[in-house]
């Protein structure tokens, strides 16, 4: 309840702008769907949208603020898919109603996810950086393995399970509606006590356990909700197809959700809606535009796309244009740019601060002793 | 008992080729301290390279061949290799090590891309110079597989001596352990990781040619799979320990060739190789071979 | 700048789903009115598809794609069907099932009419769900798993079936051999499909048969399947012809000389080996044979490698007896009117293709369909 009356208390448009423009976004969409205004190809590509940026944020979770490296995401969404749809299946049979049938599914995939996420979570307690990335990716291809070894009779192995192809409108509604409640669960929970600790893990894990935060609880208790709302996609997933099979779900499209999160900026959840919006548009785009003969430079033009994006954003010898290009750039608001100068840069630093960040490269000029130590962490 | 002679070889040079790759990776973390997700592409790039010498080039015997198959390789690989680190990597030292993976990524797909663009995406058979079998015990096994254990092992140990006796390989191991130290000691530390590029490079040539020996075709997602089970062998040895990339390495190759030899566990050969990489991280977390640090507070 | 960021992503955003609102309105302009600048009426039948055309499976979507342009190209040279042109589009699906979704909606948004559907089997199940739906008329050139046709009374295919194959080839062999040896890949829906209807057959006969496998992710290295296999008379590959040209040349490599017999996924392994070095007997059941003497066939050859530069394969000549399936249904049906919608025509060529006497003679063979989808006809063995 205490929680509750919090959330209350500090309300701030500021803080609930996210929700507003999903909402704003979503009655436009019906309205504008109603009207007949959105074409097919845009129905589904807000399908895939919304289901790609739960996905996202939900990862972010992890590599933002429990800073952890996980590359086993699309295998969450494989368990997901494959039992929340088996699920659905059985019961189109006991129930008539669609929609119904489809939240119980998703709450079963959620929940198949969670202890999968649960299990992910004890090797990250012993392990750190990127032993356990591979740790992550090599359970998703194990969960894909197994999926595809199954007989025919229960998820379809090779051939893949059929699924209920849900219908454009209702589904995208379902799907933005989801994203808007795990936006609101997200954001809750970081901004709430335990979203402290879970930083604090993340900023020097040391340092939270001596101040008496339990490590073992929350790390296995953020792995195990970021699976829940990947299971959660999975199953939206499996129901804008007619089918679900293993191989949408390698360690590639891990890869790719965390291309999302890292585009759209470490630690911010608007970013990764964002960014995961956009590359399933410029995929589509792609797709779409070059079909035919030119489909063949697609993969390296988005390639170039992605290397140029990270490189302007993140190439400390651009910094200077970056900032004269910046809208909101600190030194332009405030009037005496020495003042916040250095320390405005490390503290800017701290939310993007993940244990793959103690790696010291060669130029950091900065090696202060706080630095050092969390560089040995990783190596613990 | 011939079966089992076959299986243990197979695995072996299957796993010499792993050792190779990982070896890039392992140098690669150790100095740079990122994972270069486009070491397997780099493969992809030298299997072409030696497409290309093997279908056009006719010289004198298969031996020559190859000799200048893998001698274009190991120059192009290599340039390939530098040129990345110049243009992709090198901008963002001092950034944030994702954003480093996420370029890698870009440039992996890119490698992709681009081969499809010049070759198609269907895979093309080469026609490996013919060395012919010999006989080991009661098993037939061909010469290039035991080129490729000879060589695979020779090139480990010239890099380990390398490593350990050149000024250059203590400058690696100099860079590796304290970048900043090695920097006030007059290491040029840009230099060390370029030629740690070109190093793990060259060494992904050979494994490109070892490759073809078991597997005659070339496609642009050939270098994938290998790159992520030579990361996990990389892994498995303690990520940073040139004698665990070996190790891992050969573990991960006779991992697979038993598996795919046993019908029962042939189709679940990845979940088991995956799935022991787990276990021996879940006892070791540190890997097999890796560094035990203590931890300052 | 993090904020720069999202206010340019905003803004990006912003453009972007703007573009996309007016690119749709536009596109379906011009369609209207690049064909009206001849005539009142649109005069054109637009014929989608979605395949492989990047990634390891594009050889399939591109031979198909090429194939079926060559039909359209002969097709509207000779003036169309009465007075009305066909036009082809097929758009990448990397032989993903979201991809092909992904690649229908888009194709319905530009006015698709009638379709070839998928070129793979995983995608085409995603497009056969979704044409399900809006009921429109497909027919897949290649696409051979059982649950492709089971969607909807619209969905027809060209190839053979899977489950057919591989009981053919359990006949074939059981008759033939003694010890019998099958690699076959248990994550391909091609593969299982074939494999599993061939055991199904090899246990009605009460043949026992070695059984080796392997995966997408190990999809390269074939040394240990084959010196398993290495004492049987002959090797059965429910496979692509990429695998195959591995597996032939990893017998020979290990001097294993058991014959090789494959299904018609197969067709294009002659490319993948070089005969001197891979003595084995290859032979796989086909419905087209490149070198066949066939009018017909050899004029298709001919323009296939003037244009394209290589051999077409079976799959290039599945598309273009797909395009001609939907132009003599159409023609027995008797649709004059290029503005039918996808609906309409595919009632109409349901009931055309379907019909008593319809047969369609191909490059792969004469062909029937009947109400399941499945088609009809007589399989040859190739031998190299």
């Amino acid at each position: 309840m205490q929680y509750i009356k919090n959330i209350k208390q500090s309300f701030k448009l500021k803080n609930n702008i996210n929700y507003f423009v999903l909402i704003a976004l979503l009655a436009v969409l019906i309205i504008a769907d109603q009207f007949g205004l959105l074409g097919r190809s845009l129905t589904g590509l807000i399908i895939k949208m919304g289901y790609s940026a739960i996905l996202a944020v939900s990862l972010n979770l992890v590599v933002g603020f429990l800073g952890e490296l996980s590359l086993g995401h699309a295998g969450f969404m494989c368990a997901g898919a494959y039992i929340g749809c088996f699920f659905a299946n059985y019961m189109y049979g006991v129930i008539d109603n669609k929609i119904l049938v489809l939240v119980l599914a998703m709450i079963v995939g959620g929940l198949v996810a969670t202890v999968l996420g649960f299990i992910v979570g004890l090797p990250a307690l012993r392990l750190k950086g990127d032993y356990l990335a591979i740790v992550t990716l090599a359970f998703g291809e194990i969960i894909r393995n197994i999926f595809n070894n199954t007989s025919s009779e229960t998820f379809g192995g090779a051939m893949g399970m059929s699924t209920k192809k849900f219908e454009g409108t209702t589904l995208f509604i379902i799907t933005l509606i989801t994203l808007t409640i795990v936006l609101f669960l997200c954001q809750s929970l970081i901004r709430s006590k335990h979203g402290r600790a879970i930083t604090a893990i993340r900023d020097n894990e040391i340092a939270a356990k001596s101040m008496g935060i339990n490590v073992t609880y929350y790390k296995l208790f953020v792995f195990a909700l970021a699976a829940c709302f990947a299971g959660v996609a999975g199953v939206l997933y499996g129901h804008s197809l007619s089918t679900v099979r293993q191989d949408a779900f390698t360690y590639n499209y891990s890869i790719e959700i965390l291309v999302m999160v890292v585009l759209g900026g470490i630690g911010s959840m608007r970013g990764s809606i964002i960014s995961a919006s956009l590359i399933v548009y410029i995929n589509a785009l792609l797709q779409n535009n070059l079909s035919g003969d030119m489909a063949e430079i697609k993969q390296a033009v988005y390639a170039i796309i992605l290397i140029i994006v990270v490189i302007f954003n993140n190439a400390p010898a651009l910094k200077k244009v970056k900032d004269k290009l910046s809208v909101s750039n600190p030194a332009k608001k405030n009037k005496n740019p020495e003042t916040i100068h250095d320390d405005e840069v490390d503290w800017r630093r701290v939310p993007t601060k993940i244990p793959m960040d103690e790696v010291l490269t060669a130029n950091l000029p900065n090696n202060d002793e706080a630095e050092s130590d969390t560089a040995e962490k990783g190596d613990k | 008992m011939s079966t089992i002679i076959s299986v243990l070889i197979n695995g072996l040079s299957l796993g010499a080729i792993y050792a190779l790759i990982a070896l890039g990776y392992t140098m690669v973390y150790g100095i740079a301290k990122m994972l270069n997700f486009a070491h397997g592409d780099i493969i992809m790039v030298g299997s072409y390279t030696i497409f290309i010498t093997v279908m056009n080039l006719n010289i004198g015997g298969p031996v020559l061949t190859l000799v200048a198959a893998i001698l274009f390789s190991v120059i192009v690989c290599t340039v390939f290799g530098v040129t990345i680190e110049k243009i992709a990597y090198k901008p963002l030292r001092g950034a944030s090590p994702l954003a480093v993976l996420i370029t890698a990524i870009g440039v992996s797909y890119f490698l992709q891309g681009s081969s499809q663009l010049l070759f198609g995406a269907r895979a093309l058979p080469i026609t490996m110079p013919n060395l012919g079998n010999i006989d080991i015990g009661a098993a037939k096994v061909s010469v290039g597989t035991v080129v490729t254990l000879v060589v695979g092992i020779i090139l480990m140990v010239a890099l380990t001596v390398f490593i350990k006796n050149t000024r250059t390989g203590k400058a690696m191991v100099a860079v590796s352990e304290d970048k900043g130290a090695a920097q006030l000691m007059g290491i040029n530390v840009n230099k060390i990781i370029m030629i740690t590029f070109a190093i793990g490079s060259a060494l992904a040539a050979f494994a490109a040619l070892f490759y073809l020996f078991g597997i005659p075709a070339v496609n642009p997602t050939l270098g994938s799979m290998p790159g992520i089970k030579a990361f996990a062998a990389a892994v498995i040895g303690g990520i940073g320990s040139i004698p665990g990339a070996m190790l891992g390495g050969i573990l991960m190759g006779l991992i697979e060739s038993i598996c795919k030899s046993i019908p029962a566990l042939s189709s679940y050969t990845l979940a088991i190789e995956f799935g022991i990489l787990i276990l021996i991280l879940l006892i070791r977390p540190i890997g097999l071979l890796g560094k035990k640090r203590r931890v300052k507070v | 700048m993090k904020k720069f960021m999202k206010v340019a992503a905003l803004v990006l955003v912003a453009t972007l789903v703007l573009g996309c609102f007016t690119a749709c309105g536009t596109k379906a302009d011009n369609d209207d009115g690049g064909n009206n600048a001849n005539t009142d009426a649109k005069k054109e039948i637009f014929i989608g598809a979605t395949g492989p055309l990047t990634g390891d499976a594009s050889s399939y979507g591109i031979s198909v794609k090429n194939g079926a342009e060559i039909a359209i190209a002969e097709i509207n040279a000779a003036g169309g069907l009465n007075g009305i042109t066909f036009k082809f589009e097929m758009k990448d699906d990397k032989a993903a099932a979201a991809d092909a979704a992904t690649a229908y909606d888009a194709l319905m948004d530009e006015g698709m009419q009638v379709s070839l559907g998928s070129v793979t089997s995983g995608s085409c199940e995603a497009f056969a769900g979704a044409a399900q739906e809006d009921n429109l008329f497909f027919i897949t050139p290649s696409a051979s798993a059982a649950k492709v046709i089971s969607y909807g009374s619209n969905s027809f295919r060209v190839c053979f079936g899977d489950p057919d194959q591989g009981t053919l080839a359990a006949q074939k062999l059981v008759a033939k051999y003694k010890n019998i040896g099958c690699i076959y890949d248990t994550s391909d829906p091609y593969s299982t499909g074939i494999y599993d209807a061939f055991k199904a057959e090899m246990d009605k006969s009460g043949t026992t048969f070695e059984v080796r496998t392997f995966d997408a992710d190990n999809k390269k290295d074939f040394s240990a399947q084959v010196d398993a296999l290495k004492d049987c008379d002959v090797i059965f590959l429910p496979i692509y012809y990429t695998e195959a040209g591995l597996i032939a040349n990893a017998c020979a490599s290990k001097g294993v000389t058991a014959a090789l017999f494959g299904c018609d996924g197969l067709d294009g392994v002659a490319e993948q080996i070089d005969k001197a070095v891979v003595t084995n007997d290859i032979s796989y059941i086909t419905p087209f044979d490149v070198n066949s003497t066939d009018a017909k066939v050899s004029a298709f050859v001919a323009t296939y490698e003037e244009k394209y530069g290589e051999k077409p394969d079976q799959f290039a000549a599945d598309g273009y007896d797909a395009v001609y399936a939907i132009f003599e249904g159409m023609k027995a049906a008797g649709i004059d009117d290029a503005n039918i919608s996808a609906s309409d025509l595919s009632d109409a060529l349901q009931v055309a293709i379907t019909a008593e006497g319809f047969v369609l003679k191909g490059l792969t063979g004469e062909m029937t369909w009947d109400a399941s989808g499945a088609c009809t006809k007589v399989p040859v063995i190739v031998e190299l």
